[in-house]
C-alpha cells in the first residue's frame, strides 16, 4: 500500500536568513518544515501538503539550547529529545523536562521540534504548550523585517494567520527559583496522546505558602490556557494537593471540554481533579 | 538530478519526489522490505530504521532530509550473514510470532543495547514505547535482549 504524496520541495536552510529569504521568495506556497511529524501525516488526515517546504532542522542558531543565570532561551527546532537532555537537572524547569521527554515515544521525540509542537494550530493535545505556559514563556518571530518578541498567550492567539514568511525562532523563559511539575494521563501508559494535561509552577514565600502560581492545562479544550481561577486560590496557602484537588473539582465548569473519537468531552474534565493532585504532590516532592 | 542516499553502506540515488517517504524509498525503489509501513503515523515501529544512529520512523521522513546521512535498515545490521547477538538472541528465545514489528523491533533494540549497555527492564521497556507488537510477545521480547545485557 503507498499513500500518495504530492509533488513537492523542499529547500534544506543552513542559516537563519537562508530560511528567511527561501520563505519570502516562495511566498504563499511556502511553508516551514520543523521535525515533520506532523506535516507528514498530512494524507491521513486529507490535507494537501504545501507546494514548498523550507526545512529548518538543519539551522544552528535554531537548533541550541542557551542556559544562563537568568534565563533559558531554546531555538524553535530543538526536538523534545535534545531540549530534555538540556534541561535535565534543573528543577524549576522539571514541567519542561517532562513534557518534552515523556511526550510521544522515543523516534517521535528525536524528531519533533519544539516549535513545532507550539505553531501546528490543530494539534490541542501538545505537552510543551501548556508547560511554556505555566513558565511565562516569550516567543521571538523572525520575517525579514527583523525579529518580534511577544508572550507566548499572544504567539498562540495569531499563530493560525501568521503571514507567509514568518517562523518562530525562539522561545524565551524567566529563570524565577519556582519548583513546577507536570501530568499528563495518556490513554496507555505511553506513547499516545494526552487526554489532558495539568503544567504547574510555583513559587512560595519563607513560610513555606504560595507566592506566585501559575496553572496551565492541556489537550481539555483547543488550545491550551492558563487557569486562573485556580491559580489565585492558591495565593497565601500551603501547597496542600488534596485541596487543589477539592478545588479544581469546585472549578471544572471554567473549562469546556473537547469532544474526540479517543475520549468524550466529559471525560477529559474529570480527570483534571486528579492530574491537579498529582502535579502538586510531584511540586512538593521536588521543592 | 536524484538525491545521493547512503543505505547499509552502498550508495543509491532513487528517483523519487524529495518529499517522499523514506520508507516508500527503501520499499519500492530499493527492494528493502524489511521497513513495513504500517501506520504511517508514528505510532507503530514497524517502518524504524537507524539513521546516522539514531531509531528514526521512516515513514514520517522525507526523502530529502536523509541525504548525505548513514541510513540502516534492518537487513544492514549484520555482517556476512552472521546474526547480531540482539537477532541471535531473539531466535533463542523463539521471540518472533507473525514477525511484522521485527525489523522495527530489532533497530530499536540494537539502538539502546549499544547506547546503555547495562540497560535494565524499565530501559528496555522504555526504548520500545513506539514499537507495537501486534502478536503482543512483549514479554519474550524484553527478556530476550536482557539475556543480550547479562552476556
Ligand atoms: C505517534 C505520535 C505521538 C505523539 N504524541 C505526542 C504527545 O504525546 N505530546 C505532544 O505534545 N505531541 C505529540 N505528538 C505530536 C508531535 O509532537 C507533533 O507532531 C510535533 O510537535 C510537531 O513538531 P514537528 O517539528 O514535527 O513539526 P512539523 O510537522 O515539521 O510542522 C508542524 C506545523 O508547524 C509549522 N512549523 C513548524 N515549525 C515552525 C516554526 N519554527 N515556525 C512556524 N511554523 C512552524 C509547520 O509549517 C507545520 O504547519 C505525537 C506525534 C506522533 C506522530
Ligand atoms: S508505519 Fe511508521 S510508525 Fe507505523
Ligand atoms: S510478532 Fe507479530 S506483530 Fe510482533
Amino acid at each position: 500500500m503507498q499513500t500518495a504524496m504530492a509533488k513537492g520541495s523542499i529547500f534544506v536552510a543552513r542559516s537563519l536568513p537562508d530560511a528567511l529569504a527561501a520563505l519570502d521568495d516562495r511566498g504563499p506556497t511556502g511553508a516551514v518544515f520543523a521535525g515533520g511529524t506532523w506535516i507528514m501525516r498530512a494524507p491521513i488526515r486529507h490535507e494537501p501538503l504545501a507546494a514548498n517546504y523550507v526545512a529548518i532542522g538543519k539551522i544552528p542558531e535554531l537548533t541550541a539550547v542557551t542556559i544562563t543565570s537568568e534565563t533559558i532561551e531554546i531555538g524553535a527546532a530543538v526536538t523534545h529529545a535534545a531540549l530534555a537532555a538540556a534541561l535535565d537537572g534543573l528543577p524549576e524547569f522539571a514541567v519542561l523536562t517532562m513534557a518534552a521527554g515523556r511526550a510521544a515515544n522515543p523516534a517521535i521525540r528525536s524528531a519533533a521540534t519544539i516549535g513545532g509542537n507550539m505553531a501546528t494550530t490543530q494539534f490541542a493535545a501538545a505537552d510543551c504548550v501548556p508547560a511554556l505556559l505555566c513558565l511565562d514563556a516569550e516567543v521571538e518571530l523572525g520575517s525579514p523585517e527583523g525579529c518580534e518578541r511577544m508572550p507566548l498567550v499572544r504567539f498562540l492567539a495569531i499563530r493560525s494567520t501568521l503571514a507567509p514568511g514568518r517562523l518562530l525562532t525562539r522561545i524565551i523563559v524567566q529563570r524565577k527559583g519556582r519548583n513546577s511539575a507536570h501530568a499528563r494521563l495518556p490513554l496507555r501508559k505511553a506513547g499516545d496522546y494526552p487526554v489532558a494535561i495539568v503544567s504547574l509552577a510555583i513559587s512560595c514565600d519563607a513560610a513555606g505558602r504560595v507566592a506566585t502560581a501559575r496553572v496551565a492545562i492541556g489537550s481539555v479544550e483547543p488550545i491550551a490556557r492558563r487557569w486562573e481561577r485556580l491559580e489565585a486560590a492558591l495565593i497565601g496557602h500551603p501547597i496542600e494537593p488534596e485541596r487543589l484537588a477539592q478545588l479544581a473539582r469546585e472549578f471544572a465548569d471554567d473549562f469546556t471540554g473537547r469532544d474526540s473519537v479517543e475520549v468524550p468531552a466529559w471525560y477529559r474534565l474529570s480527570v483534571l481533579p486528579s492530574l491537579v493532585r498529582r502535579a502538586a504532590t510531584a511540586v512538593l516532592a521536588g521543592a | 538530478m536524484g538525491l545521493s542516499l547512503s543505505i547499509n553502506g552502498d550508495r543509491a540515488t532513487p528517483s523519487a519526489d524529495p518529499i517522499t517517504p523514506l520508507v516508500d524509498v527503501l520499499r519500492e525503489e530499493l527492494h528493502l522490505t524489511g521497513v513495513k509501513p504500517v501506520c504511517r503515523e508514528g505510532f507503530c515501529g514497524a517502518c524504524m530504521v537507524l539513521v546516522d544512529g539514531t531509531p528514526t520512523l521512516s515513514c514520517l521522513t522525507p526523502l530529502a532530509l536523509v541525504e548525505n546521512c548513514e541510513i540502516r535498515t534492518a537487513e544492514g545490521l549484520s555482517t556476512n550473514g552472521v546474526l547480531t547477538p540482539v537477532q541471535a538472541a531473539l531466535e533463542t528465545a523463539d521471540a518472533v510470532q507473525c514477525g511484522m514489528c521485527f525489523p522495527g523491533m530489532v533497530v530499536s533494540l540494537t539502538h539502546v543495547l549499544a547506547t546503555t549497555p547495562s540497560a535494565t527492564r524499565d530501559d528496555i521497556r522504555a526504548a520500545l514505547t513506539g514499537n507495537i507488537c501486534r502478536c503482543t510477545g512483549y514479554e519474550r521480547i524484553v527478556e530476550a535482549a536482557l539475556t543480550v545485557v547479562r552476556k
